[in-house]
């Protein structure tokens, strides 16, 4: 199809997730465009890996409309998994290969040819350069978040979902993630994150959906969040320092109970 | 631009080299599907005169049969379930099956450098020659008998999530099937288990391959035996892909 820039690279519409008898995923609704990071906030078992799960067609949804690119996760799936690039939240990849074969491997499926220099440049840009015959278990988790979104970005995607990139990052490698997450944008891509770190979706974020309990239960902009919901009890009743900061409105909708 | 669904034998063949290195470094497994059936062949030299090449060549073989299906297959798939290797892969525009194709071309190499190496050690070692056609038809029902234990490879991994319980319960099935097979076809354990025993997955790829090595031999008893096989390769391998999933949890 061809890609008209004001259309939406990500369309959800009405789609539920369960689980046997349990409901993870309610009724959930959200567009993602191009040149936009869209995130996904909310606690954990909010239902953010769920989500994702259906849109990548790993589970099969109770219902709703997924459409990437034009194309419908179900009833053409490999037209809309060519146009995605995917970080699972726990991905591994097989011990026994090196990160040289791991990325050929994944290059090879996408079609693109990798030559040797190729694959090295590609390494040097995320600072790996020695990492080519090394193991994946073998690299911190700051190097392997960065081989992973090497790997999710190989065919050069117009969608990217991660989920929680930057979780256990130190500081410097979440912002070095940062950065190259925004570098996708500037291709006018669109990326889809999850996270529960505030700062994260404030600094990174163009529009965030708050999600609890398997509902989407706000979606703006940070600020249009903060502003919308400044004046709402519980959210004033959590806030800290007299200023109310996205966490606050965040908790405030959310509750105060710490979830497993 | 817009990314196209990339050619399939580019993305078959990158999943089988992938396939192909990991089954390489995984030497410990190789070695395990090859070395009880060399020391079966080495250690039972003084035996062969009294029970034959045919069943000599066949019991070792089966035991490798055994251990490439049980062994190598279930357990390397549920550990890479575990890890979620197959959900990464499922992410990419390739058609599912293709991830399993894959795996399974694999043991097949496997279960042809088995019946190979089964061959020259047996020859060189213990001076068992089989006619060509003896080795041919050998080579076609290891391939089916193979098929029957990937099946229950796949069987296993279907029915048993956990991989720590896939691992446990395929060294069970392997050592069980080992003591069953080799100790009840000498009627150990007395007639009714030893007929069971012959007409059980071990005894009827047992039977195929010993009497392919001399295929003058072949008869309705083995025609029955030879479809015994397929039915319950058959029966495997749909209840295993049936209730398979791709994630552990
Ligand atoms: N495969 C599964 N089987 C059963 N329940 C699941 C499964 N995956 C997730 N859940 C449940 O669904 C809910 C949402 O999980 P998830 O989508 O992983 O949340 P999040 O990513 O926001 O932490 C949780 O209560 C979780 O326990
Ligand atoms: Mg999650």
């Amino acid at each position: 199809m061809i890609n008209n820039d004001h259309a939406p690279i990500l369309e959800v519409a009405g789609l539920s997730v369960s689980y046997g008898s349990f409901q993870a995923v309610k009724e959930v609704s959200f567009t993602v465009k191009p040149a936009e990071i869209f995130g996904f906030l909310g606690p954990n078992g909010a239902g953010k890996t769920s989500t994702l799960s259906a849109i990548e067609g790993l589970l099969s949804p109770v219902s709703g409309k997924i459409s990437i690119a034009g194309y419908d996760i179900h009833k053409q799936p490999l037209h809309a998994k060519a146009n995605m690039g995917v970080q699972l939240q726990s991905t591994s990849f097989q011990p026994e290969l090196t990160i040289r074969e791991i990325i050929k491997l994944y290059s090879g499926i996408y079609g693109i040819s990798l030559p040797d220099e190729k694959l090295q440049s590609i390494l040097n840009d995320v600072k790996l350069e020695g990492a080519a015959t090394k193991r994946f278990g073998q690299l911190s988790g700051g190097q392997q978040q960065r081989i992973s979104l090497v790997i999710a970005t190989i065919h050069d995607p117009t969608l990217v979902l991660l989920d929680e990139p930057t979780a256990g990052l130190d500081p410097q490698s979440r912002r070095q993630l940062w950065e190259r997450i925004e570098a996708i944008r500037e291709k006018g891509h669109a990326v889809l994150l999850t996270t529960h770190s505030m700062e994260e979706a404030e600094a990174v974020c163009d529009r965030i959906a708050i999600m609890d309990h398997g509902k989407v239960i706000a979606i703006d902009t940070p600020e249009a969040l903060i502003e919308l919901h400044k004046n709402d009890p519980n959210v004033i009743s959590v806030s800290r320092k007299g200023k109310i900061t996205l966490e606050d409105v965040f908790i405030g909708l959310t509750g105060r109970t710490v979830r497993s | 631009m817009e990314p196209k669904i990339p050619k399939f034998s580019d993305a078959f063949l990158s999943l089988l080299r992938a396939d192909f290195t990991t089954q390489w470094r995984n030497r410990r497994s190789v070695i395990m599907s090859l070395l009880l059936p060399v020391i079966i062949l080495v250690s039972w030299k003084g035996l062969i005169d009294k029970l034959g090449g045919a069943f000599a060549l066949s019991i070792s073989m089966n035991i490798g049969l055994t251990a490439i299906g049980i062994m190598g297959y279930a357990i390397s798939v549920s550990r890479d379930r575990d890890k979620g290797v197959f959900q990464r892969l499922r992410v990419t525009p390739i058609p599912t099956y293709f991830i399993m194709l894959s795996r399974l071309i694999v043991q097949l190499a496997m279960i042809a450098l088995l019946t190979l190496f089964v061959f020259i050690v047996g020859y060189n070692y213990d001076k068992i020659t089989l006619s060509p056609f003896g080795y041919t038809l050998t080579f076609i029902t290891a391939f089916i008998g193979g098929g029957l234990y990937l099946g229950l490879g796949q069987l296993i991994v279907g029915l048993v999530k956990n991989s720590d319980t896939v691992n446990s319960t395929s060294r069970l099935v392997y050592i069980g099937f080992i003591i069953l097979g080799v100790f009840g076809e000498f009627g150990l354990f007395g007639n009714a288990l030893k007929s069971a025993i012959h007409w059980s997955p071990f005894g009827t790829v047992k039977t195929i391959l010993s009497t392919s090595m001399e295929p003058a031999s072949w008869n309705s008893q083995t025609t029955v035996a030879l479809l015994a096989t397929i039915i319950y390769a058959i029966v495997f391998s749909f209840l295993g892909i049936r209730w398979f999933k791709w994630e552990s949890r």
